[in-house]
């Protein structure tokens, strides 16, 4: 009885010294580690980089002030549209007088309707680039 | 008053001087920062990855956000402290952008045989293994260990490099250790049969 007790003693006590020296042993490998000399040409490949980022012209803002009216239009534009939408309800939309054109001039116009409005959406990008890059006019 | 002092602070603290001289346009005083901080920087950058070319890469990396993040420097701590949470922040997105090629943690080899005539070189290769190994550790508990051995085991410098709270750094360094713990039994060979015998003998004399 001693004896098993005396053994259960020595091995919990071998845990807890093993524990302790395998905390010691990983701290000894992992703090002794060896020191790395940076190679002969970091220092001046840094000062080559830092050279260029200071020679190099600052990034160019976003022109806030620029673009401030046509978002503010645009946001307009859909509240607007919004808040018609809403006034009118949206079942009313299927109620439109329907086209009177001949029939063989629906398709064609339907089509040259969309082209209309792509150029249109193409030239008002056009119109806020040149706007936005600071230039006015139309040329 | 103030600025006397201040003054007197930028020239004892080489650190400070340079930036004050970087931040009025002299890029050239950024040399001896590099030349200061590269050695740390290197070496930290190495523990992360363990791939001299790419701690250098990383490291170089870590000196350019410094300049450019030089004129945000708030000055609340050290000049070392802000650029290794910087260099640290550097290296951890740097790696999770590409991450280190690893072996999972139970399948790192652990170097070691009774059999061994090459004590020395098996000794190296055990170390080495061991080194790997934190790298194949979660993130969360590889930065906390690499970080803490880097500060030569500074719990206080460690936390303020990662920007967290010294008990949960050493949480997360107790659960680390026992994930190697787990990995290298063999390393528990270690408690000498001199104090085992001391032990027993201590007992039996007790019975």
């Amino acid at each position: 009885m001693i004896q098993h007790k005396t053994n259960r003693t020595v091995a919990e006590v071998t845990g807890s010294c093993r524990e302790a020296m395998d905390e010691t042993r990983i701290a000894d490998i992992l703090a002794g580690e060896g020191e790395l000399i940076p190679s002969s040409g970091f220092l001046a490949s840094v000062m080559e980089r830092v050279q260029q980022e200071a020679v190099a012209p600052l990034p160019i803002p976003f022109p806030w002030r620029r673009a401030l009216p046509g978002i503010a239009l645009t946001a307009g534009v859909f509240g607007w549209g919004a808040v018609e939408l809403i006034r009118q309800g949206l079942p009313e939309l299927t109620s439109l007088p329907p086209l009177t054109l001949p029939a063989a001039l629906i398709a064609p116009a339907v089509q040259a309707g969309w082209v209309a409005m792509a150029l249109g959406v193409s030239l008002l990008c056009w119109l806020l680039a040149r706007r936005l890059a600071g230039r006015g006019g139309l040329l | 008053m103030n600025a006397t002092l201040s003054a007197e602070k930028n020239f004892a603290d080489p650190d400070l001087a340079d930036v004050a001289r970087v931040l009025t346009g002299d890029v050239a005083a950024f040399e001896g920062i590099v030349l200061r901080w590269q050695g740390p920087l290197v070496n930290m950058a190495w523990r992360y990855c363990r791939d001299r070319g790419r701690a250098e890469e990383m490291a170089q990396e870590a000196f350019l956000r410094a300049w450019r993040g030089l004129a945000n420097w708030r000055r609340e701590g050290s000049f070392s402290t802000w650029l290794f949470a910087l260099a640290a922040n550097v290296y951890r997105n740097e790696l999770k952008r590409f991450p280190v090629e690893t072996l999972p943690l139970e399948d790192v080899p652990e170097a070691f045989g009774p059999a061994s005539q090459h004590r020395e070189v098996e000794e190296r290769i055990r170390q080495e293994a061991v080194r790997r190994a934190v790298l194949a550790l979660p993130l969360r508990y590889r930065e906390p260990v690499v970080l803490y051995y880097f500060h030569e085991m500074d719990v206080a410098a460690a936390a303020a490099t990662m920007g967290m709270p010294e008990g949960t750094l050493k949480a997360r360094l107790a659960r680390a250790r026992a994930l190697l713990r787990e990995r290298f039994p063999l390393l528990k060979v270690a408690c000498t049969a001199m104090e085992l015998t001391a032990l027993t003998t201590g007992k039996e004399a007790m019975s």
